[in-house]
């Protein structure tokens, strides 16, 4: 491998380290599960249901079992022969390998053709029919809190979470999950408040799209199974493979490679279970690659609905704030309902405010399922309160700017849920805003029928907590290091980083740091790479790991009488009398944390604050409705940058990312539930033309104390106010208020000129 | 995708012959075909490739000449085209990308017939004719004469656009615009092309199923437009509305 060696002299860590897999990429040589092809292996091919609610009456597989080159055709019954009791999810065992009894979206996988012709095992899917009795239906997450339509019998939670044991068993709900916050005496708070203010805002449904679609691959014996699968959470695939096949952990194993993206749409089982079923069935290995198309059907990112009330005094001080927040699930769960708690305690925004309720649902309806995306449920909720938030000060007559910063959490004061914050730089990051955006100068608002305004808005994220990361880093007998961990490398620059906190522990060159990528058979446990929390976790882990690995070395030194700047080389010959051995150090990290009370109190909600705030010029073309995003600005508290490069670069994707969101990207269903635009041209993502023309990314000066070496995630932070600071423009320029996303010309055009 | 087979004639004459058989498709640019071929819409037996028969050529003698086979890269790069007809050219340029553009042929953007397409309300607003063969003869149609709906063309089976002419813009100057209402590299909800000289030509295409001829800016009023996930019918005429007058307008600004 082809790598750039620098001497160790500079410091590892805040340094712009360039990836260390950018030449395997460049070179098509870094490997993807897309490309794996094993001998004698099968190609399945799903066939999905086309009716959103319904119960199977028959399904005919005659004609696609007879198609030349077809293998065999599978549904739940040869399943269920292997896995009596098919159904997996990380919060509840409500989603089926392939559907049992039941549909419950358009989409949803039915049975699977195997082939070893990728294009014949297609082709017999055609050749499937499925008969069902359709039952009514729920798409709206409003709608499902009383709907008569019931999406699951009985409520299956997993287990694993203790805020859920109380749903287990209930019937005839959609309603997954009810977190519950109290804070303060809220309706005395508004009976005596000068100003109230309502509002409801609404998010709608939207995909992941990473460019490489999900893909897993099986292989098996009749006592071990491996699973190749383009997966953030390998430790949680085999968690819950070992569960559902009643084997023991140390006969799954399970790799992943690089991935081509992940944004949350390769979190838990996806594939994986029914890859593995149908490679014990078939005895021979199978993959399933999905289709760009087909991720509609996997996949997506909650819709929701909130409602928001505030109280605030004559001089601008919030005193209360109600919330309410409707989760759309889709069909199935998925990590759902830890959106709707660990997001839902940040509903009431990064203030001040004594007197606080939320209540936050997560909603079973007939779409398809939706889970975490890019900002865990964060985005859905600064869209909502930073909304609100602006046409409170737009009411007061209050500069925008000037009204937060009255209202923000002061370091040590305690949020909605008890819990004191601490290093969470929130003025500072609006301050640095409030310079970039040259705040004090008016802006200049354009003629004709291009008006000009700008908005900001500013957000932050707890991160999830209670979970674990462990780490090992060898030391070999020619001093160079090997780090194993189980952090996925989706794109985010983890193997960079990783590499470069432990050759900052070891003072050796990061890029001579090797990162063995994720296989439960040789890399220890990770929770998952999601909601920004490897840098902080795995870091710490890799961290710890190398400060292990130094201890021995250095002990090793001190038993063999070794000067302290003994190359490393030369103490392994003293010990071995020969180029031999390796010393290998551990590191285990789980911060501390304190599950909330009935409501929702607790003294230590999360290891570590995200703040993330945008600011933005636009243009509205008063004819047409059309937006054009000017200037952005992201800043954001990341603690200490590891690597600054990857951290703006991962700036300014996010807030891209949600400006996709925020403009056009919207998934449009008919009133059957059937996805109309389930493809890339029929679904547009932002291109290079949609970009602003000046993106500025800044990370304030600040330090995460329990971080490694200062550092915290990145990846999800620039998400978060995009959208709320572009509607707070389009009111400047335009004078409306938009209260629905996606905000297309459109819907621009209609209301200004129905206002 | 189901299999097929794919067959390389070195002359038109074979081409056409072939052509003229159930489950057979000419194959140009295949920037088109392929996507609908992956998604099960077409099911061809057998492709004609069109590469070999020399229909690439792009000359001006007056009037400018296209082999249909002629790439829309190399027509936007064409030297006589800048000079002659610069509004192709600057429509060229908004027109997918430069992979697709170094692939796509002329005569494929216009026999494939999908309204959202950029070149057929500007060549039929340019007043070009279009040349067609088939195993009996050739014969010669304007360009709007060769469509008869979505996706569908007068072509009869087994002819082929061969040759697209158009005449020299003289003194009359062009502009072509289109509106996206998601991603800038969308396909457009509206396209309007203008040509003013002695006789003012205006074509509308996306909005409507085929490119269709406005007698003037107020006609749009009088079109039928059906709404879609680009937009609400209602919507898509006041993109009209304020498409045309910006055509217009840069239309009269424009040298040519």
């Amino acid at each position: 491998m082809k790598r750039a060696t620098h001497p160790a002299e500079t410091a590892q860590v805040g340094r712009s380290v360039p990836r260390l897999e950018s030449w395997l990429k460049v070179t098509g040589r870094a490997e993807y599960v897309h490309n794996l092809r094993l001998p004698g292996m099968l190609y399945g091919k799903i066939f999905r249901s086309t009716v959103a609610h319904g119960r199977i009456k028959r399904i005919d597989v005659a004609a696609a079992q007879a198609l030349a080159g077809v293998y065999k055709v599978i549904t739940s019954r040869e399943i269920r022969d292997v896995v009596p009791d098919p159904y997996y999810g990380p919060a509840f065992h409500d989603q089926p390998i392939l559907a049992t009894d039941k549909v419950r979206y358009v989409g949803e996988p039915v049975a699977v053709v195997l082939a070893s012709d990728p294009h014949v095992a297609e082709e017999a899917v055609h050749l499937i029919e499925a008969e069902y009795e359709e039952l009514p239906a729920v798409y709206d997450e409003v709608e499902a809190m009383t709907s008569k339509a019931i999406v699951h019998d009985a409520l299956k939670p997993a287990g694993t979470f203790p805020d859920l044991k109380h749903l287990k068993g209930r019937k005839n709900t959609n309603i997954a999950l009810d977190f519950r916050l109290r804070r303060g005496d809220l309706p005395a708070a508004l009976k005596r408040a000068d100003h109230v203010f309502e509002h409801r805002f609404r998010t709608q449904q939207v995909m992941h799209t990473p460019l490489e679609p999900l893909v897993s691959v099986a292989e098996s014996t009749e006592s071990s199974l491996t699973i190749h699968t383009a997966s953030q959470s390998p430790s949680f695939v085999r968690i819950e493979i070992a569960r559902l096949l009643g084997w023991p952990e140390n006969r799954v194993r399970v790799r992943v490679p690089f991935l081509g993206g992940g944004f949350g749409a390769k979190l838990y089982i996806k594939l994986e279970a029914l890859v593995a079923v149908l490679s014990l069935i078939t005895r021979r290995p199978v993959k399933i690659a999905l289709s760009m198309e087909e991720q509609f059907f996997t996949i997506t990112k909650h819709a929701s609905t909130f409602r928001i009330k505030s109280a605030v005094t004559r001089d601008g001080r919030i005193v209360a704030r109600d919330c309410e927040v409707w989760w759309n699930g889709g069909a199935y769960a998925d990590i759902g309902p830890r959106v709707t708690q660990k997001s839902g305690f940040t509903a009431p925004g990064p203030y001040d405010i004594e007197n606080v309720s939320i209540d936050s649902y997560a909603l079973y309806t007939n779409l398809p399922p939706a889970g975490a995306l890019r900002g865990f449920g964060i985005p859905q909720l600064v869209w909502a309160y930073e909304s609100h938030t602006d046409l409170i000060a737009r009411e007061l007559g209050l500069d925008p700017i000037e009204f937060r910063r009255r209202n923000l959490l002061r370091e040590g004061r305690p949020q909605a849920t008890g819990t004191p914050m601490k290093d969470a730089a929130l003025e500072k990051v609006l301050a640095r805003l409030e310079a970039l955006m040259d705040w004090k100068t008016p802006l200049e608002r354009g003629a004709g029928s291009i008006r000009r305004g700008r908005g900001i808005a500013i957000g932050f994220k707890a991160c999830i907590a209670n979970t674990t990361s462990l780490a090992a880093v060898n030391v070999n007998a020619d001093g160079s290091c090997t780090v194993y961990t189980s952090c996925v490398d989706m794109g985010q620059g983890s193997d960079t980083a990783m590499a470069q906190i432990a050759a900052e522990v070891l003072q050796i060159p990061a890029e001579s740091v090797t990162v063995v990528h994720s296989d439960t058979d040789v890399t220890p446990f990770d929770m998952a790479t999601l909601g920004s929390r490897s840098l902080f976790h795995s870091g710490n882990a890799v961290k710890l790991a190398a400060q292990d690995a130094l201890n021995k070395l250095n002990q090793l030194k001190e038993e063999l009488k070794l000067s302290a700047d003994t190359a490393i080389a030369d103490v392994f010959r003293k010990k071995y009398g020969m180029r031999a051995g390796s010393v290998t150090g551990t590191g285990n990290f789980i911060p501390p944390y304190t599950p909330p009370d009935e409501n929702g109190q607790t003294a230590n909600a999360t290891p570590f604050w995200m703040v993330g705030a945008s600011g933005v010029e636009i243009e509205v073309d008063t004819e047409t409705g059309r937006v054009r995003v000017t200037r952005l600005v992201n800043v954001a508290d990341v603690g200490t940058p590891i690597n600054p490069k990857i951290v703006e670069t991962q700036l300014s994707g996010a807030a891209i990312m949600q400006l996709g969101f925020t403009l056009f990207e919207k998934m449009l269903f008919d009133a059957d539930g059937q996805l109309r635009n389930a493809s890339l041209a029929e679904y547009k993502i932002p291109g290079f033309l949609d970009l602003p023309k000046s993106i500025t990314n800044e990370a304030v000066t600040s330090e995460q104390t329990n971080g490694p070496f200062g550092g915290k995630g990145v990846g999800e932070t620039a998400t978060f106010s995009v959208s709320p600071a572009i509607a707070n423009a389009i009111h400047d320029a335009i004078g409306v208020r938009l209260t629905e996303l996606p905000m297309n010309p459109e819907t621009v055009w209609k209301k200004l000129h129905a206002a | 995708m189901t299999p097929f087979e794919l067959v390389q004639p070195a002359t038109l004459g074979e081409a056409l012959a072939l052509l003229d058989a159930e489950d057979t498709r000419p194959f140009s640019g295949g920037t088109a075909l392929m996507l609908m071929m992956k998604a099960g819409v077409l099911r061809p037996r057998r492709l004609v490739s069109l590469q070999k028969l020399g229909l690439d050529r792009i000359e001006a003698n007056g009037g400018l000449r296209i082999g249909a086979m002629a790439t829309l890269r190399a027509l936007e790069t064409s030297a006589a085209v800048r000079s002659g007809w610069p509004v192709i050219a600057r429509a060229l340029r908004t027109l997918s990308n430069v992979r697709v553009r170094n692939v796509a042929t002329v005569g494929g953007a216009l026999a494939h017939a999908d309204p959202h397409m950029d070149l057929p309300p500007l060549l039929a607003a340019l007043g070009a004719r279009l040349l067609v063969s088939g195993r009996s003869g050739e014969r010669s149609l304007p360009v709007e004469e060769l469509y008869a709906g979505y996706l569908e063309t007068t072509l009869k089976r087994g002819e082929l656009v061969t040759r697209i002419e158009v005449p020299p813009m003289g003194k009359s100057s062009g502009a072509y615009l289109k509106c996206t209402t998601r991603s800038a590299d969308d396909w457009p909800a509206v396209g309007v092309a203008v040509v003013l000289g002695d006789e003012n030509r205006i074509f509308v295409s996306a909005a409507t199923d085929r490119p269709t001829r406005l007698e003037d800016e107020a006609s749009i009023e009088k079109l039928k437009i059906e709404g879609d996930s680009h937009g609400s019918a209602q919507y898509k005429k006041q993109l009209l509305r304020v498409y045309l007058k910006r055509a217009m307008d840069e239309a009269r600004n424009a040298s040519r």
